[in-house]
């Protein structure tokens, strides 16, 4: 058994390890997360996660319900750290995962992997209080500073594959294009995919007729027509999935059908139009306070049009049609973010162009919510698959861009959007967790 | 401590930590204190004692973090000060230290003087150690009394008779003292206290006492005089407690006390209670109490009762328990608070051993059919937890005939833990159930959580399944249970598809090797050619597995089976020409694979198999 492996057992029992230890794993995670370019390109499937915080119980519970590392492949979109009891913990072993199965793990960053958030929220604290010096703190934010901004999965398949054990009943697999799981044996609601009306074969944006969208598995009667569909998208029965907000958003994503993923922590930025513009950035330093890098870490999505000032102070609020054209613009389907708290887990806004997946149940142990994670299955054709160079040469994309692998797949005749398939669960049971940090430390209070 | 400073290169480093002992930074003078050991090994003991202890006696006015290092260290430091006969020059710092305000830096000063204490002789006891208690306990300030309570127990056996009586008259000052900070402490430590002394003088003494802090006006006080009961019905023999009515008419008022604080202290000792006094207060007054804490206003309280409701009814004969208490237990299978019916979920199953099997029929089953279907997951979670107890009386049968409902109901529920905990049940249902009984209700929810949305309950079906095997025999596992698990690995989600390798790691040690070269190894060599990495690589794992059964596997029977017969059995040639002719060639064009993790499980396989040392394979790739 490798040091590695032992720091990971050492770490999956929620035990820290030695300060020499974290010294050396930092190293390590460095020289690997400098390959790395600002926008990590990720082949489907993969498992897509929000918000941590520091809840590590959480984290197992995610694990158990997601599958455990290296046998499911995972994306966790920043915010490791901070506000929960075990941030240390946490964080080194989702790093220690990204060492040891560099092409299994994907780490981003989020804008609590920063030092000047991290002293207030409390991940300083908690590295004085394990360690008794800031050390640790000091080597876990040289890594933040080399994290990826955001990364790009490709591949993902646009039909469901329905799990075993389903009711027969369901609707054919290539008319679902989300389901969601209650962390229990059931689907909780499936959405069927917008039927695909003739001489629609651009495959740009177009018009969508909602007539999926009845929950329950239940199968809708997927033989109405595209002219009753715009009819029926505002009636109260075509209301989305729990998170999914908005009435209708089953009404077929826009951008380019079966494109890619983009994720990324916050959101979007008015200096950022096209993705390439990410990889420009100079990533390696401290979160500033403005400009594109704060912006992606920072925005949020909202209802209004254009941009807006937002009310954390750093990055902006961009509405539906910014998402829409910079879908567009850059072939994607679908932007993944976290950043902010959602009741049910997930959310999906502006006719499903973008989602907010949360994974920290029972936020800040007092929440009450329930958290989600989203796995984008594998293409079925294959196509998708690109055999990742980055054994060698760690996550570069090996010289095969996006655009190559879409265009193979328009050639098929894709349907919109990628099949995405939440799991919901909740906070872990009070006997799997130890008791709170020990002693309520009397610093706080100095 | 001028001349430590410029000695010779040998003492630099202790001169250093000298220093640091008054560094500015809190850090540096916290390290020079868990180094004190070092320092005092250096000086020698005299110096020690004669520079060292005077320093830190006046070296109080720091950081609370630092001085609880420091009370912690000097509980350790009489082998550094010339052993036991200078244990008492220790005591001083510790006494500056007991009487500070924060009481996490006097509780340990209090702990370390008790450390000293058991180490002096009963002379320097007397001479230092008693005087410093009374000191404490005569001191102005209540933070001195608060240490000096803890000071007791300890001295008390070592001193002679005038003195021990002297100690008891200080203490009672104590409980009689004015702030309840102080009375709370002394309750804490009377407990403790009158286990020192004979039954004579507990009851001369230390009733008074006691029957003083039960009428406390503070609730907080009132509560820890139920620890001194209990103690004080240990030592007074039980014959005795009769004539004592005091005792009874304060217990009597705890049980009534209006605080439910106090209630519940009283509810959550019950049993402990009932163990210390005889069979008659028993009878007439427990029995009636504890039916009143079961139905008391307070969820608090009645899920404390409900903690203890096994060990308690166990006391009880058999007719007091049915006609006078079950039913107010039955009651709380519907109590409105849920972690009331929580914790009698975990209890109930108590019960049964103690009612026997009639009973058990006649009143726990309808109580766990109705808490298995309780709409808080937790409370089902218990009941099925603790199925054991109840098995063990009734028998499966008739425990399945009646919760077999229920079980098929609980397989499916919403939350995950239920449907796991119910996985755990499966083989002994099974074999206690027989083959067609089983295929009949629920082989097929086994087959189905093989393909449950959560992944703990896919891993939990595979090893439910191996279990199943070794109940029912590799022949019916080779028709009912191989071609579902080989039908999974055609699932169009990767997730699912490996569910297949799983259950192939689990089932390796159940199945014969006909098994494997017809059923197993041709679904693997499919898989070996997935276009998922993860596939891939769990199929290399699975090798790694199999290479291991198949080198002990002989022509009949399985590893298990053998295992159990204890037979010797040797191992066919057909498993090595398996692994060779079917295994290795999978693993050789696994170990060419595009996938760094790929290449690295069917490298670390392939090496088990050809014998070489595992590990030799490729090197984690970590940097470029």
């Amino acid at each position: 058994m490798s040091d590695l492996d032992r720091a990971i057992a050492q770490l999956r029992a929620c035990r820290p390890i030695p300060e020499a230890e974290v010294r050396q794993l930092c190293h390590k995670a460095r020289e690997l997360l400098i390959e790395e370019g600002n926008v990590v390109t990720v082949n489907a499937p993969v498992t897509i996660c929000g918000d941590i915080h520091g809840q590590f119980h959480d984290l197992m519970e995610l694990f158990r319900v997601g599958g455990d590392v290296p046998d499911t492949n995972y994306l966790f979109m920043g915010d490791f750290v901070d506000r929960g009891f075990y941030s240390l913990e946490s964080f080194l072993l989702l790093l220690c995962l990204k060492v040891r199965y560099p092409d299994r793990m994907t780490l981003i960053r989020g804008n609590h992997e920063s030092r000047q958030i991290t002293t207030v929220y409390g991940f300083y604290d908690e590295c004085l209080r394990k360690y008794g010096s800031a050390n640790v703190w000091r080597y876990c934010c040289d890594v933040f500073d080399y994290l990826a901004l955001g990364a790009i999965v490709l591949g993902a398949s646009n039909t469901l594959p329905s799990s075993s054990g389903q009711p027969a009943a369901s609707p054919p697999a290539d008319e679902v294009e989300i389901e969601v799981h209650n962390a229990h044996g059931h689907v909780i609601s499936r959405f069927l995919r917008p039927k695909e009306t003739k001489g629609d074969g651009t495959g740009g944006a177009r018009t969508a007729s909602p007539n999926g969208g009845l929950s329950n598995g239940v199968s809708s009667d997927s033989s109405s027509g595209s002219g009753s569909g715009s009819a029926s998208s505002s009636a109260p029965a075509n209301t989305g999935p729990p998170g999914s907000g908005a009435s209708g958003s089953s009404g077929g994503s826009v951008g380019n059908p079966a494109g890619a993923v983009l994720c990324v922590h916050g959101g979007l930025s008015p200096l950022i139009d096209m993705v390439d513009k990410i990889r420009l950035l100079d990533r390696k330093q401290e979160v500033p306070h403005e400009g594109a890098m704060c912006d992606l870490l920072w925005s949020d999505p909202d209802e209004i049009d254009g941009w807006g000032l937002s009310p954390r102070g750093a990055g902006f609020l961009f509405g539906a049609d910014i998402v829409k054209v910079f879908n567009h613009r850059n072939d994607l389907s679908l932007i993944a973010r976290a950043h902010q708290l959602v009741m049910e887990g997930f959310k999906e806004m502006f006719d499903a162009s973008i989602v907010t997946v949360w994974s920290a149940p029972n936020y800040c142990y007092r929440c009450g919510n329930v958290a989600a994670l989203l796995e984008l299955s594998e293409d079925e054709s294959g196509l998708g698959v690109l055999a990742r160079s980055n054994g060698e040469v760690n996550r570069s994309d090996g010289g095969v861009g996006p655009r190559g692998v879409l265009m193979e797949n328009d050639l098929m005749g894709a349907r919109s959007g990628p099949a995405r398939r939440y799991r919901v669960f909740q906070a872990a049971p009070q006997d799997s967790r130890g008791m709170p940090a020990k002693k309520p430390v009397a610093d706080y209070f100095l | 401590m001028a001349d430590a400073t410029n000695a010779n290169d040998e003492l630099y480093p202790i001169a250093v930590l000298i220093d640091e002992l008054k560094h500015d930074d809190v850090l540096l003078r916290l390290n020079a204190i868990h180094r004190l050991s070092t320092i005092a090994l250096a000086l020698g003991a005299e110096r020690t004692r004669e520079e060292l202890i005077p320093f830190l006696d006046e070296s109080v006015e720091d950081e609370d973090e630092v001085l609880v290092a420091l009370s912690e260290e000097l509980g350790t430091f009489i082998e550094y000060v010339g052993g036991p006969q200078w244990g008492h020059v220790l005591l001083s710092p510790l006494e500056n230290l007991a009487a500070i305000e924060e009481p996490v830096v006097r509780d340990k000063a209090v702990e370390s003087l008790n450390k000293i204490c058991n180490e002096l002789s009963p002379q320097q006891v007397e001479e230092y150690f008693i005087p410093l208690t009374i000191r404490l306990s005569k001191a102005d300030w209540f933070t001195s009394k608060v240490s000096g309570c803890g000071l007791y127990t300890t001295p008390y056996s070592k001193v002679s008779p005038p003195i021990q009586e002297q100690l008891r008259q200080q203490f009672g000052q104590l409980v009689h003292d004015d702030t309840p900070m102080v009375r709370r402490q002394a309750a804490t430590n009377l407990a403790k206290f009158v286990k020192e002394m004979p039954a004579a003088i507990v009851v001369e003494e230390m009733i008074p006492m006691f029957q003083h802090l039960v009428q406390d006006d503070q609730d907080s006080v009132r509560l820890l005089t139920v620890e001194v009961l209990i103690s004080i019905a240990e030592v007074v023999p039980k014959e005795q407690q009769a004539s004592h009515g005091v005792l009874l008419s304060s217990l009597r008022s705890l049980i009534d006390d209006k605080s439910w604080r106090v209630r519940y202290m009283i509810a959550d000792r019950f049993e402990k209670i009932a163990k210390a006094v005889d069979e008659e207060v028993v009878a007439r007054d427990l029995v009636p109490a504890f039916v009143k804490l079961l139905k008391d206003n307070e969820a608090e309280v009645r899920t404390a009762i409900a903690g203890q409701i096994p060990g308690f009814c166990a006391l009880v004969d058999r007719k007091t328990l049915l006609n006078d208490i079950m039913v107010t237990v039955e009651n709380l299978v519907s109590d409105s608070s849920q972690h009331v019916r929580a914790a009698l979920g975990t209890q109930i199953s108590g019960l049964a051993p103690i009612l026997g099997k009639q009973e058990t029929i006649d009143h726990l089953l309808p109580m766990f059919l109705q808490m298995l279907k309780d709409e808080f997951p937790e409370v089902r979670l218990h009941i099925i937890s603790k199925l054991e107890l109840v098995n063990q009386v009734i028998g499966i049968d008739l425990l399945a005939q009646s919760l077999l409902p229920a079980i098929v109901q609980l397989a499916e529920d919403k939350q995950w833990r239920v449907r796991l905990a119910i996985i755990g049940h499966m083989p002994l249902l099974a074999s206690q159930l027989g083959v067609e009984f089983f295929d009949e209700k629920l082989s097929q929810l086994c087959m189905g959580w093989l393909g449950d949305t959560v992944f703990s309950i896919r891993e939990a079906a595979t090893h439910n399944l191996k279990k199943l095997t070794e109940v029912f025999g590799v022949e019916w596992a080779s028709e009912a249970i191989i071609p579902k698990v080989m039908a999974m690995g055609a699932h169009p989600n990767y997730l699912y598809r490996m569910t297949t390798c799983f259950a192939i790691n689990t089932l390796a040690s159940v199945v014969t090797i006909d098994v494997i070269a017809k059923s197993i190894l041709p679904m693997l060599e499919k898989l070996t050619s997935d276009d998922i990495p993860n596939i891939r690589f769990n199929v290399a794992k699975t090798y790694s597995v199999l290479i291991g059964v198949l080198r002990r596997l002989p022509d009949q029977g399985t590893i298990y089976t053998l295992e159990q017969a204890k037979t010797p059995f040797t191992p066919s040639p057909r498993g090595q020409q398996l692994i060779d002719e079917r295994i290795m060639p999978s693993l050789e064009k696994l170990q060419k694979d595009d996938d760094v993790d790929v290449r690295y499980f069917a490298t670390t396989a392939a090496a088990a198999a050809t014998g070489a040392v595992v590990g030799g394979g490729e090197p984690m790739n970590t940097s470029p």
